[in-house]
């Protein structure tokens, strides 16, 4: 199973109630495909960069998650449907190096690295 | 002497990203990749902001992306 990750924009005229609904949805069917939902982000609402279907605004839910890969063609397929699903978009996540990289043995390595960054930088 | 006056306008230019070691560009970093777009919100070419291949690939990627989550403008709004 691969690890995705999911943005889906509400019409910011929905509840959060109905929204709430409508993340433990998309939880469910993770479940029952055997995936486990790793995070849920709620950015809240947001102004969109231009207007989609005359919305200023949209609600931003962004979604973690280990699926098998025949879920997320599922999942695009009723988000499509769903008319109050403003855009989503499902890519794949990408691993997380950031966190070996604080690791207390790795530090001095880490430590030398930017040295070397701020000479060869510059030539690039 | 109009050698010297090259000389002093000449000014390397340097991939911003692999100076400040940014490992990976997130599209959902829109403030970060903001920089990296014109005010018409087109994305910016490696020959005016110096980064490097790896990272203007990175970029491309985010930039587009990051559009169909309206978080960047496909175009800027006083121009469509």
């Amino acid at each position: 199973m691969k690890t995705y990750e999911t943005t889906i924009i509400f019409d910011p005229g929905l509840e959060e109630a109905r929204i709430n609904e409508e993340v433990d949805r998309v939880s469910q069917s993770i479940g029952q495909a055997g995936g486990e939902v790793i995070e849920v982000q709620r950015w809240g609402k947001r102004k969109l960069a231009y207007n989609i279907r005359k919305r200023r605004d949209g609600t931003y839910i962004h979604i973690k998650h280990k699926s098998p890969p025949e879920l997320i063609a599922e999942m695009d397929r009723r988000f499509r449907l769903n008319e109050s699903v403003l855009r989503h978009l499902t890519v794949l996540a990408q691993k997380e190096t950031p966190v070996a990289a604080e690791e207390p043995g790795k530090g001095a390595e880490a430590a030398v690295a930017p040295a070397e960054a701020a000479s060869v930088g510059p030539k690039e | 002497m109009a050698r010297e006056g090259e000389s002093r306008s000449f000014r390397r230019k340097f991939c911003k990203l692999c100076f400040d070691k940014v490992d990976r560009i997130d599209y959902k970093d829109d403030r970060r990749l903001t920089r990296f777009i014109t005010d018409r919100g087109k994305i910016v070419p490696r020959r005016i902001s110096g980064t490097c291949a790896r990272h203007q690939a990175q970029i491309t990627e985010a930039v587009k992306r990051a559009r169909i989550l309206a978080l960047l403008p496909f175009t800027s709004e006083q121009y469509r």
